[in-house]
């Protein structure tokens, strides 16, 4: 096949008053016709740079210093994209190649209808009527699969959800027939399940109608490299380190950083584990730190001053489980099941609706502020975005030193010694004390993020999402980390992720949530090997694996439900990919039962089975 | 739509807030509009109790306030302490100029505030933006009394273009340009910022990547999600124009609520003064509600909100 489009030796550069620094070096590869071709790397080793050169729309202060871009144009025409003033190279974009961005939830304009923007670039673009314009507008939507596509065009971005607003850029990108669609993680920032919908579109657009269409796919995963791509590029700072067929890229890595990249996935990681957990796991015997019976958080909706308000946000419903000492309790499920409010309920940072938490032999369900001031100090949270949750203007030492003189632990001179110490433990360097949030990198402030829920000597910590911010490497030097210091401060641990090869590496129990019920319990190894409820098994298909051999996949149909009106009889059903007619009724109520010895699953699924 | 009937309820506790501070703050301040009626004339007791009674002051305070509140209720505001007439009248009577003059400043202001807005807002940190915000930042600083007599000194005097004083369309520009270009300087910098932001958004990227021309990027994208710190702007501003502009009426020796309001003050004739607070108030309300029923029309997001 003809390359389609060919990089030669780019260099590009990023500009400030300091100088310039180097983005690209030398960057050269091709794109065959029909090919699809995945960019790697971690965040800022170049690859959205790489796309913004191609596409010309790099920010202001970059630029491309030398190389070259050819692209084949539908023409047939080879064009030097470089070259092309802007007019010229507005001909180019939306028409032979077209983009896909990663956050669909700012990507679409706030005050357009979908239908609108994709209108725009067919007329743009084909020059043809309003009335033919709308008739391929319609048509789009249903390739994408979009429900109702009549409906939906005159809706604004803002009423749908992120795995349609992907579809609906997707359906633009697609609009004109271009010859190469470049799209730039447009998976990363959606639920598993959602991503395992657009990668399934998108394999089925690839086969079908778009076999001429080369796609340029970036991506920090590589299981979906794995799943999609023909070939695959690594990136490292600005330069390809490897480049190759894909299965020859994964079984043989040539490149030292291919082979590290490979080797710091969890789910390689989790077979060296394995042995290691089987030789402890009899020890499971322990007390039980924390437990919670029928807790329950509902948010009244608001419907103004003179409306009295029925409705509900049913945010965790009638959740029960146990910790024991030393152990870690993985929470996973969608975002919007509910999993970050029970961490937070848990300590009380949101007030329980009902329900009992017993923490160490008391319950604190019904402690006043100030008895809660001393069961906070040995319960700490660290959260997901370590940037947000660090006060921009305090120094580390300030921030580190706050917590311990509200709770009178230590005298100031005392805590400064202890500070440092705690600060060697989460490997930073001792003049980290006196900088500021914004002088370290997204791993060092988690690492700051740690280090502050360990000043006060707890015995309990909530993790919500410490690790979805960083990268792949990042993550798994940071889960290391929480790991050594879960043995040398001897914690009780909940983990909250969506992220499931992580909740395997990184837990010794696992609840899935769904719709703020949990609908499924067990141990690790057994909930990964043996998943009884549909959802577990759903997820668990869904996440792109490097190693997964070609199965079918159990894909969820469409988006969680709202949890306002959530569904009657099991809340799963509506997406249930073989629900049952007992599902639905009245008399189903959610509840778990125990299947296994320590495996719990909800009823209506246990039932089924 | 349940949002504005929420907002429409709330008028009338607003507009008796707003009259009982005056009233009470008119009744606290020295001096006795009895002295400023006789301007200063030495006159017997039984001429001030006179004129006292007149102007229903002899009657205590209380049911002075108790009995504005019944006749307002009938659209009575009472009569001017100073000219006797009715002060709905002589409102009235000073109304239209003052529209006038706050439309062609409104239409100035916007008219060249956007303009100099995206002239700036679409290259941030070039030559073109330093030099459009210097103006802009003149046009907010200088005094307008200074920038109407320069007008009247250059454009009628001078080059005698347009007339100083008059009726008409065309006597109305001067005036409208002097209050319009503090408008256009205030206008100019907000339009600038929020579309320097709203260029930098991910959905203008989208848009470049559709190979939408610039000038469209603009007017179809950038725009309208501009608009929401502008428009807030304008029912300020625009408010300001038709509670009266004092110096502008004044240079250009034009009649308009703004003077009638001094005048009152000054006299402390406070029928005439309570009338014109509430006529103020009242505008500010209305022009909010528009403000906040043009945001619905900018932002589809604020229009679904407000449905639930």
């Amino acid at each position: 096949m003809e390359d389609l489009l060919k990089v030669s030796n780019l260099n590009t550069e990023f500009k400030s008053d300091y100088g310039s620094k180097p983005a690209l070096n030398n960057i050269s590869f091709n794109i065959k016709e029909g090919e699809v071709l995945a960019l790697v790397g971690e965040s800022g080793s170049g690859k959205t740079v790489t796309s913004l050169s191609i596409m010309g729309l790099l920010p202001n202060n970059a630029s491309v210093e030398n190389g070259e871009i050819t692209l084949l144009s539908k023409k047939n025409k080879e064009i030097n994209i470089l070259n092309l003033s802007d007019e010229k190279h507005n001909e180019i974009r939306g028409n032979d190649i077209s983009m896909v961005f990663q956050e669909p939830m700012t990507c679409l304009n706030p005050t357009m209808t979908v239908g609108e923007q994709i209108l725009e670039v067919i007329i743009r673009h084909k020059k043809i009527s309003k009335i033919n314009a709308k008739k391929e507008m319609i048509s789009l939507l249903e390739l994408v699969e979009i429900p109702d596509p009549i409906q939906r065009s005159i809706e604004y971005p803002h009423q749908l959800s992120g795995g349609m607003r992907q579809r609906i850029m997707i359906a633009i990108a697609l609009a004109c027939s271009p010859k190469l669609i470049i799209a730039d993680e447009p998976t990363s920032a959606l639920d598993v399940t959602i991503q395992a919908q657009l990668l399934e579109l998108l394999k089925k657009l690839k086969n079908s109608i778009v076999t001429k269409t080369s796609i340029l796919f970036i991506t920090h995963d590589l299981g979906i490299v794995k799943e999609l791509a023909d070939r695959v590029i690594v990136m490292y700072q600005g330069k390809i380190v490897e480049e190759g067929n894909v299965l020859d890229v994964f079984e043989n890595p040539k490149h030292s950083y291919t082979n590290n990249l490979i080797q710091s996935l969890p789910e390689f990681k989790i077979e060296k584990r394995k042995q290691k957990k089987i030789i402890k796991k009899e020890t499971n015997n322990k007390n039980i730190i924390l437990s919670i019976k029928n807790l329950y958080k509902e948010f009244p909706v608001d419907k103004g001053i003179f409306k009295q308000s029925n409705e509900s946000v049913k945010a965790v419903q009638n959740v029960s489980l146990n910790v024991r000492q030393n152990k870690i309790l993985g929470l996973v499920g969608e975002s919007g099941s509910g999993k970050s409010t029970l961490g937070k309920t848990i300590i009380k940072l949101i007030e329980p609706t009902s329900g009992k938490i017993n923490f160490k032999n008391q319950d604190i369900s019904n402690f006043n502020r100030q008895k809660m001031q001393n069961i906070r100090q040995k319960i700490q949270m660290i959260f997901q975005d370590p940037f947000a949750s660090l006060n921009p203007r305090k120094n580390i030492l300030d921030t580190l030193m706050e917590p311990i003189l509200v709770h009178k632990l230590m005298k100031k001179n005392e805590a400064t010694e202890y500070i440092k110490q705690i600060i060697n433990d989460v490997g930073l360097p001792i003049e980290s004390l006196i900088r500021f949030p914004h002088e370290f990198s997204g791993g060092q402030r988690q690492r700051i993020g740690i280090a502050r829920a360990l000043v006060l000597k707890p015995e309990f910590i909530i993790a919500d999402e410490p690790v979805s911010a960083l990268d792949v490497s990042i993550q798994a030097q940071v889960l290391n980390l929480l790991e050594t210091i879960k043995e040398t401060y001897n914690l009780t641990m909940i983990f909250i992720s969506h992220d499931l090869s992580v909740i395997e590496y990184f837990c010794d129990e696992v609840a899935v949530m769904y719709l703020g019920h949990i609908v499924e319990m067990a141990p690790v190894n057994e909930l990964f090997s043996n998943p009884k409820h549909s959802y577990t098994k759903a997820l668990l298909s869904a996440v792109p694996k490097v190693k997964a051999k070609k199965t079918n996949k159990i894909l969820i149909k469409g988006d969680i439900p709202s949890p306002i009106n959530p569904p009657s009889g099991c809340v799963f059903r509506t997406r249930c990919p073989n629900p049952g007619i007992e599902c639905k009724g009245g008399d189903i109520k959610m509840g778990l039962v125990e299947v296994e010895p320590n495996h719990w699953v909800d009823q209506c699924c246990a039932k089924l089975n | 739509m349940n949002f504005f009937l929420k907002k429409l309820l709330i008028v009338i506790p607003t507009l008796y807030i707003a009259w009982t501070v005056v009233f009470v703050t008119l009744n606290i301040i020295p001096g006795d509009p009895v002295n400023l009626m006789l301007g200063g004339r030495p006159a017997s007791d039984e001429v001030r109790e006179n004129v006292r009674k007149n102007l229903g002051l002899d009657k205590p305070v209380l049911e002075r306030y108790g009995s504005f509140l019944v006749n307002a209720t009938k659209g009575d505001l009472g009569k001017s302490y100073l000219t006797r007439q009715p002060v709905t009248k002589m409102i009235k009577e000073n109304m239209m100029p003052t529209i006038e003059l706050s439309i062609g400043g409104l239409i100035f202001g916007v008219f060249f505030g956007v303009l100099f807005g995206i002239f700036a807002g679409t290259k941030p940190n070039s030559i073109r933006d330093t030099i459009s915000m210097i103006i802009a930042l003149c046009g907010i600083s200088l005094p307008s009394f200074w920038i109407g007599m320069m007008l009247i000194y250059i454009f009628g005097t001078t080059l005698g273009w347009v007339p100083i004083v008059g009726d008409g369309f065309v006597s109305l520009i001067l005036p409208s340009i002097s209050v319009g270009l503090f408008f256009a300087g205030g206008m100019a910098r907000l339009t600038r910022s929020s579309l320097v932001d709203v260029l930098n958004q991910d959905y203008i990227r989208t848009a470049r990547s559709k190979g939408i021309s610039k000038y469209n990027i603009i007017l179809k994208h950038s725009l309208r999600n501009a608009m929401i710190p502008p428009v807030t702007l304008l029912g300020i501003q625009f408010g300001l124009l038709i509670t009266g502009a004092v110096i502008t009426e004044e240079v250009f020796a034009r009649p308009g609520l703004g003077q009638l309001l001094l005048q009152a003050i000054l006299a402390k004739d406070i029928p005439l003064v309570q009338a014109l607070v509430v006529y103020m108030t009242a505008v500010y309300i209305f022009l909010n509600l528009i403000v906040d029923f043009t945001y619905g029309i900018i932002d589809p997001r604020i229009r679904l909100e407000r449905k639930n």
